[in-house]
């Protein structure tokens, strides 16, 4: 093969040359990604919207890198130095140098066997920074967001707890609890926390959302309260209007029925229940004509009344299943209005002839139907007077203070020594000896004999 | 218009000279092969050498031995720190004619030779040593305002005793300069010893079987003459000689640091004619890289004057050739760093 010097030469230029457009490439690919991906990052800590195109901009550096092919083709080392390094590495002694000068084939048989010469490139450290600027430029692309607004102002996880306050003030503008325009100015309240909460600063946002969260619940308690109230009236009025069509039927008194029709106008009217959160209304022509009604106009008041307390009932339940009102606040809903016997007061307006107070009782009295045995008639239950005690219970008294030994009378003075009787002389020991137990008063101490001396020493006073 | 580039009929007569004389050179100087080549190629080159290693290591047998082979009129001169000029030139002496006149008349020194060893060159004064520029550089003799050339081809092979002997002159840089090649002399090994003593009865010489004859040595130096220098090659020893220079573009660090002058374009025009000896005595028409690294050392290493600083770390210039000729890339390629080169 040593005519093929030529064709290794040829070869060998070519390999530099793609040696190095090739290391050019991978030099140019490690910068623009590098680059690129600052760009990247850049544009995604801007709040660039929609960063996906950006990948595409990867793809930009194959026009440069043939730009810098071309512009690295120019500065190759020319042919002849490349003849110089192919001679020098086969050893030639300058008979390929001397091809520039002179057909020097007929030397060519005396030249080394031709062989390409290698190259030996150290592409580790550039292959790595290559590998290390591509893991840049992709982790740049697909860094989450949360990771590239690191100094920007986070925004707390507080969707579902407004949306959860979002649907509560609708349902409070649905049920007319709060009007239109303050459930707007809630809603845009809840957008702006929304908008403006901040990791950095939660309190702000917490507070806020606290406040909405307790005008919504002080509303629907509000609510709660009134639909309370209302239902009770209602109920009442139902009571009694039900108890007026039975007392009609059972011949009430036409005074009667006129007094209860107007204390049906006026506990439906002192209700307001056009007011508020509720939502229907009693008819007027109906209000209008109470003491005139006929079965089939009670019955459409009845309904009238029916379904104005179901609304009340319906709204309350839609507060509750908000978690708006407690279960204790729901309860007294529910039981608003129970354990009304128009029975009772049918029976009460039938019998009752003058003076009739329908209202009174249809508010105060939740008939008794009597115990299991029956009982008495019907009676009043009333909680608004406390029961007598009387006879009831353990009545406490003061007892007097006892005598006291200076308020005790001298009744007389014995010059002899007591008696004593033989219980005495047996119990007789120790200081306390023939005290009596009661009344506080004391003898006079015993002197033995032998004690007798001392006594008198003691008392004997010099010059008396 | 150059001369064509040799073919290889007309190339192997000149080749085959060479290899006859280093052969004749290697049977009669034992173990001095790479020191035989180099004085080959100074002769080629037209070259004067100096040669340098202690007494007693075969300098002044290779002279006379060249001088032998080449069939070349051969001087000695024992140089002596009272040497004067005329006893190397030559002086005018006063003599009586043939008419009975008186007149002065030349008497050539030894100089007038072919081959002039000039012994222990250094032991003579610097006035001595200067008389020899003129013939070692113009190849005459200026006496008298009379100038005679010498008689061609004129070579001086000089030897010298390292300078740290005692009574040794340093040579001035501009007699250094216009030696062609500086060649140490080292010792030779055992083996070579053993074989001299055993081989050789009181050390005495052969004679050489073979000897050129003076057509012959024209045509060797006729064929130097077209030995073909590629310019890549030339750019290599102008920029090698020139990286010798402190502070010169190639220059590399050691060269900043321990050189106080570089090597002379005349160090230039020995590397590139001692390249193409060499390529000559390769048998190649062409000069290549590796032919001036042969040289490059004995042409450069007594051209570059080094400061106090490589007296200090003991820096040579041998040393500082072979860092330079390491480093510097030959073709001048700039390949990127992580590149490199191999042969297949």
């Amino acid at each position: 093969m040593k005519s093929s010097h030529p064709a290794a030469l040829q070869a060998f230029a070519r390999k530099l040359e793609y040696l190095l457009a090739l290391r050019a490439v991978v030099q140019t690919a490690t910068v623009w990604f590098f680059v690129w991906g600052v760009f990247v990052l850049a544009m995604r800590i801007a709040r660039v919207q929609h960063t996906e195109w950006l990948a595409t901009g990867l793809l930009g550096f194959a026009p440069i890198a043939m730009l810098v092919v071309l512009r690295g083709r120019r500065r190759l080392p020319g042919f002849a130095k490349v003849r110089a390094n192919y001679d020098r590495l086969n050893a030639c002694g300058g008979v390929i140098m001397a091809e520039e000068a002179a057909d020097m084939s007929a030397w060519q048989a005396q030249l080394p066997e031709a062989a390409v010469p290698k190259f030996h490139w150290h592409s580790a450290r550039p292959l790595l920074l290559l590998g290390l600027s591509a893991l840049f430029a992709a982790t740049a692309q697909l860094l989450p967001e949360r990771l590239t607004q690191l100094r920007s102002n986070h925004s707390l996880e507080i969707g579902q707890l407004v949306g959860q306050l979002q649907v509560e003030v609708k349902t409070l503008a649905q049920e007319k609890i709060v009007d239109e325009k303050k459930a707007d100015e809630l809603q845009r309240q809840l957008s702006q926390i929304q908008k403006d909460s901040s990791g950095y600063d939660p309190n702000k946002t917490w507070e806020a959302l606290d406040h909405v969260k307790q005008a919504n619940a002080d509303a629907a308690k509000q609510a709660a309260e009134e639909a309370v109230a209302k239902t009770e009236s209602l109920a009442q009025a139902e009571t009694l209007a039900k108890a007026m069509q039975e007392a009609a039927e059972a011949g009430m008194t036409e005074a009667t029925a006129a007094q209860a029709a107007q204390d049906l106008a006026a506990m439906l009217n002192a209700a307001k229940l056009e007011e508020g959160i509720l939502n229907g209304k009693i008819p007027p022509e109906l209000l209008a004509g109470l003491n005139g009604l006929n079965k089939e106009q009670m019955d459409k008041l009845m309904k009238a009344l029916e379904f104005n307390k179901n609304s009340l009932g319906l709204t309350v339940s839609n507060l509750a299943s908000l978690k708006m009102i407690d279960a204790a606040t729901l309860a007294k809903c529910q039981n608003a209005g129970q354990c009304h016997n128009p029975g009772a007061l049918a029976d009460y307006l039938s019998t009752c002839t003058n003076g009739c107070n329908a209202v009174a009782l249809a508010e105060g009295m939740r008939l008794g139907r009597g115990g299991p045995g029956g009982g008495g008639p019907p009676a009043p239950m009333l909680w608004d007077n406390d029961t007598s005690e009387k006879d009831q219970k353990f009545q406490e008294h003061a007892l007097p203070p006892p005598a006291h030994l200076s308020d005790a009378q001298l009744v007389g003075v014995s010059k002899a020594a007591p008696e004593l009787s033989a219980n005495d002389i047996a119990a007789g020991h120790g200081a306390l000896d023939n005290a009596a137990a009661s009344g506080g008063s004391a003898h006079a101490q015993v002197i033995l004999p032998e004690h007798r001396q001392t006594v008198q020493t003691f008392f004997k006073r010099d010059g008396k | 218009m150059p001369d064509p580039i040799l073919k290889p009929e007309e190339l192997q007569p000149a080749a085959e000279l060479a290899r006859k004389t280093l052969e004749q050179l290697d049977r009669i100087l034992l173990g001095r092969q790479e020191v035989h080549r180099l004085v080959l190629i100074g002769i080629l080159s037209r070259g004067h050498i100096l040669l340098e290693g202690l007494p007693g290591l075969g300098k002044t047998a290779l002279v006379k031995t060249i001088g032998q082979i080449l069939k070349l009129d051969f001087k000695r001169i024992q140089f002596t720190p009272d040497l004067m000029p005329g006893d190397v030139l030559g002086t005018h002496i006063l003599q009586e004619t043939s008419s009975g006149k008186r007149e002065l008349l030349f008497q050539p020194g030894p100089v007038f030779t072919n081959i002039l060893l000039a012994d222990e060159i250094n032991r003579a004064s610097p006035k001595t040593q200067s008389a020899m520029l003129e013939t070692m550089q113009e190849n005459c003799v200026t006496l008298l305002g009379t100038t005679r050339p010498l008689p061609q081809p004129f070579f001086v092979l000089a030897s010298q005793n390292p300078i740290e002997l005692e009574g040794t002159y340093p040579l001035p840089e501009a007699q250094l300069d216009r030696f062609l090649f500086r060649v140490m002399f080292d010792s030779v090994d055992a083996g070579v010893l053993d074989e001299i003593i055993s081989g050789r009865r009181r050390g005495e010489l052969p004679a050489p079987t073979w000897q050129m004859e003076r057509g012959e040595l024209e045509t060797l130096f006729q064929t130097m003459g077209r030995i073909y220098l590629p310019r890549p090659v030339s750019r290599y020893i102008a920029r090698l000689v020139s990286a010798t220079h402190p502070g010169g573009t190639e220059a590399t660090g050691p060269v900043n640091k321990y050189v106080s002058y570089g090597a002379s374009p005349r160090a230039a025009i020995a590397i590139a004619e001692g390249a193409r000896a060499n390529a000559l005595v390769a048998g190649r028409p062409s000069v290549g890289f590796e032919d001036v690294k042969v040289v490059a050392q004995p042409v450069l290493n007594h051209r570059l004057i080094l400061n106090y600083q490589a007296r200090f770390d003991r820096m040579t210039t041998s040393k500082l050739v072979t860092e330079l000729l390491g480093q510097l890339d030959e073709t001048g390629l700039n390949l990127p760093k992580d590149v490199e080169l191999a042969t297949a």
